[in-house]
């Protein structure tokens, strides 16, 4: 194996210094920064919205035509919904009002009819408009509040009995499916996503190595093994050097700017344990060899790029097969099933369905120990068997052969 | 060193690609592989690079069987091809480390070739950015950087311009010089006469001839003289006249002035000569024509390349 190395250094230096791979790293640490940083640009605009209203400018006026609730009851219910509003309270027609409003005097106005019903006049209305949902909260509320006057009911005392909270705690002896459920779909998702796209990666870099002609000189130099080892291994150490970068960004990202600016229920439901991150990293790198060593052998025998996608399309669907199953055992909550214990062992599908297992339910250790086991032997034979049919394929020109000829071929003696 | 390749017989599936090809290359001379397309060149050299192993046979380096990673072997496929999006420099040093050398000497090397091939000024470059002359001497300088004891040359000429094949010729020349032992495999004739002593024509995987070029030459039956004259014409009468039995064909190539005499036996040279002088007629050369390379791989290799 004196040549893994070389190899194995010149495909990873490769592809960290791939333009493309550099650009979708960049790209990716941009959107992971600015989805890190949303809620803490969320509040600072909220914060220069209230900066940059001038005290002395003219406010937005509200106008509340009303002769059944005080200035004082509406002041006291309106007043926080629109801060930087002037309210205004009094007795209009309606023909002036419209005026008013159309003529940008007020911002919009409300005339109330009876305790409970209001015409909300505006110049404009949009999707988004609030305002009535406000308005009918907030008279509601005065409603309430002046019909507990009259009967003698204390308001404050009302509140506190209709608001009344209950606190609880909860003991989960084994894995709570429901706070750790979201970091563990995501991080499933994301890797479903690094072992299908670095996994192409290597097949890329195969057939490029086929069609440029490289591959007859690389085969007279290094053996078979060396030249598969050393590209998948390669390619997985950028990817994983990739993965690394964004993951610690998004991190530190997350852990000095976004935990300040979201609620800590929010926070809860985001926190997970650092096991799932190491289950995450164990299973990508067992499931990218498997996937890799597949779908490079593959790639061996496409006779241009447009070839790689037809060959590597069994591999790719059995993949997308395991997501697909994946994502509806979760959302039915059945990867406690036998079926998904079974899926656990088999290699392709044990990557996804033992990390979903084993981070959302309560796993036994020489479970995972034995579908780690599997999949290491998987990986192993997988890396046997594709340098054995690599040899034969990337010294096949022309049209890709089928399945039958390819496996009577890789066995036929060398 | 010498390398023999002997017997060697393969298959892929039911198809018999070699039947028991034996050749040999010793240092500081080049051996010429030649042979239809499909007969077997390229699995011969694949098999000496051990890209595949032969079902039998075996391959000999001064007597031991070859170990490859303890012979520096310089291989120019058939095939040509590096990595456009990658830098000149970086590939030399890549395939001279795989070739063995350390990186500081594949560097060095690197260096060195890119200096020999005129081509400083690209070495950072890409190489999809060279001509395709360019591009052709950083696929000789890859094979050659490792200063191998052993070049395999598959079909070196091909699309080669004038200047970049004198270019090889001048370094394969310095290499033998220097000791080097080169394999070559052609369809080019000439090129193959111009560098080889030895050479071994492959058929349907077999060696339909092998040995030294001159004396294949020779083996060939020595009766076919050709005559330069001013005097073709009375030659060509007298011979007729004096010698009709002796004689089986008589021809004259208005072209050149060359007057073709078909013996019937060779050992009747010297009379042929003797009734010439006799004569009195003035010849300006009298030899024995000898069959070019070519004539003898249309031979042996069934009719056309």
């Amino acid at each position: 194996m004196k040549n893994f190395w070389k190899i194995l250094g010149f495909e990873y230096l490769g592809c960290i210094r791939n333009k493309a791979f550099i650009i979708v790293t960049i790209l990716i640490l941009v959107l992971s920064l600015v989805t890190t940083s949303l809620p803490a640009i969320i509040t600072a605009l909220k914060f220069a919205e209230t900066e940059d209203n001038d005290p002395d400018a003219e406010k937005p006026v509200i106008f509340i035509s009303s002769d059944i609730y005080s200035e004082n009851e509406i002041m006291g219910e309106l007043a926080k919904y629109y801060p930087g509003h002037d309210i205004k309270t009094g007795k209009e027609d309606k023909e002036s009002v419209k005026k008013n409003v159309d003529k940008g005097k007020y911002s919009f106005a409300v005339i109330y009819t009876s305790p409970l019903s209001y015409t909300y006049v505006t110049k404009n209305n949009s999707l988004y408009n609030a305002d009535n949902e406000i308005i009918s909260g907030a008279t509601k509320s005065l409603y309430v509040q002046s019909f507990m006057s009259q009967n003698g009911i204390d308001p404050k005392k009302a509140a506190e009995v209709t608001n009344a909270a209950v606190s609880y705690d909860q003991i989960t002896t084994g894995t709570d499916t429901a706070k750790s459920f979201i970091p563990v779909y995501i991080l499933m998702c994301m890797l479903f996503v690094a072992i299908v796209s670095y996994g192409q990666l290597v097949a890329q870099s195969v057939v490029s190595e086929k069609n440029t002609r490289a591959m007859e000189l690389l085969i007279t130099c290094a053996k078979p093994t060396e030249l598969m080892f050393g590209k998948v291994i390669g390619s997985g150490l950028a990817g994983l050097t990739q993965l690394t970068l964004i993951l610690s960004v998004t991190f530190t990202s997350f852990k000095t700017v976004t935990t300040k600016h979201l609620e800590q229920k929010i926070l809860d439901f985001l926190n997970f344990p650092l096991s799932t991150v190491l289950y995450a990293l164990l299973f990508f790198i067992l499931g990218y060899f498997m996937f890799a060593f597949m779908v490079g052998a593959l790639a061996s025998f496409a006779g241009k790029s447009e070839d790689l996608s037809n060959l590597t399309a069994p591999v790719n669907f059995i993949m997308m097969a395991v997501y697909m199953i994946m994502i509806f055992m979760s959302n039915s909550d059945n990867f406690i099933s036998p079926f998904m214990t079974a899926l656990s062992y088999i290699p392709l599908s044990s990557p996804l369905a033992m990390f979903m297992r084993c981070t959302l339910s309560d796993v036994a250790a020489w479970e995972i120990c034995l579908s780690v086991a599997v999949q290491i032997i998987t990986v192993w034979l997988t890396g046997m068997l594709a340098a054995a049919i690599y040899k034969v394929g990337v010294l096949m020109y022309g049209k890709p052969p089928r399945l039958r000829d390819i496996i009577k071929l890789t066995f036929a003696k060398k | 060193m010498k390398i023999e390749i002997k017997d060697i017989k393969k298959s892929f599936g039911d198809k018999e690609v070699l039947k028991g090809v034996s050749f040999e290359a010793e240092s500081g001379k080049a051996f010429g592989l030649l042979g239809r397309n499909g007969a077997g060149k390229t699995t011969s050299i694949r098999i000496i690079m051990g890209v595949f192993y032969s079902d039998s046979g075996s391959i000999l380096v001064d007597g031991k069987p070859i170990e490859r990673e303890k012979l520096r072997i310089g291989y120019l496929p058939e095939e040509r091809g590096l990595y456009p999006k990658k830098s000149i420099s970086e590939q030399l040093v890549y395939f001279g480390m795989l070739r063995g050398l350390s990186k500081k000497d594949a560097r060095l090397a690197a260096s060195e070739w890119i200096d020999k091939m005129n081509l400083g000024e690209y070495k950072d470059k890409k190489l999809e950015t060279l001509s395709k002359g360019n591009q052709q001497k950083i696929q000789l300088a890859v094979t050659l950087m490792c200063r191998p004891e052993l070049i395999i040359l598959d079909e070196p000429f091909s699309g080669l311009d004038p200047v970049n094949a004198k270019l090889l010729k001048d370094i394969i020349k310095e290499m033998i010089d220097e000791g080097a032992a080169v394999i070559f495999s052609s369809h080019q004739m000439n090129h193959i006469e111009e560098f080889c002593d030895d050479i071994a024509i492959l058929n349907h995987g077999t060696i339909a001839i092998s040995g030294n070029i001159r004396e294949i030459k020779r083996s060939y039956p020595r009766n076919t003289i050709e005559i330069a004259s001013d005097e073709n014409k009375k030659i060509s009468a007298l011979v007729l006249k004096k010698m009709a039995g002796d004689i089986e064909e008589v021809s004259e190539d208005e072209k050149s002035g060359i007057l073709t005499v078909k013996l019937r036996s060779p050992d009747i040279k010297n009379k042929l000569i003797r009734e010439i002088s006799d004569e009195g007629l003035d010849i300006d050369s009298f030899m024995v024509r000898e069959p070019s390379l070519s004539d003898i791989f249309v031979e042996y290799a069934e009719g056309g390349i």
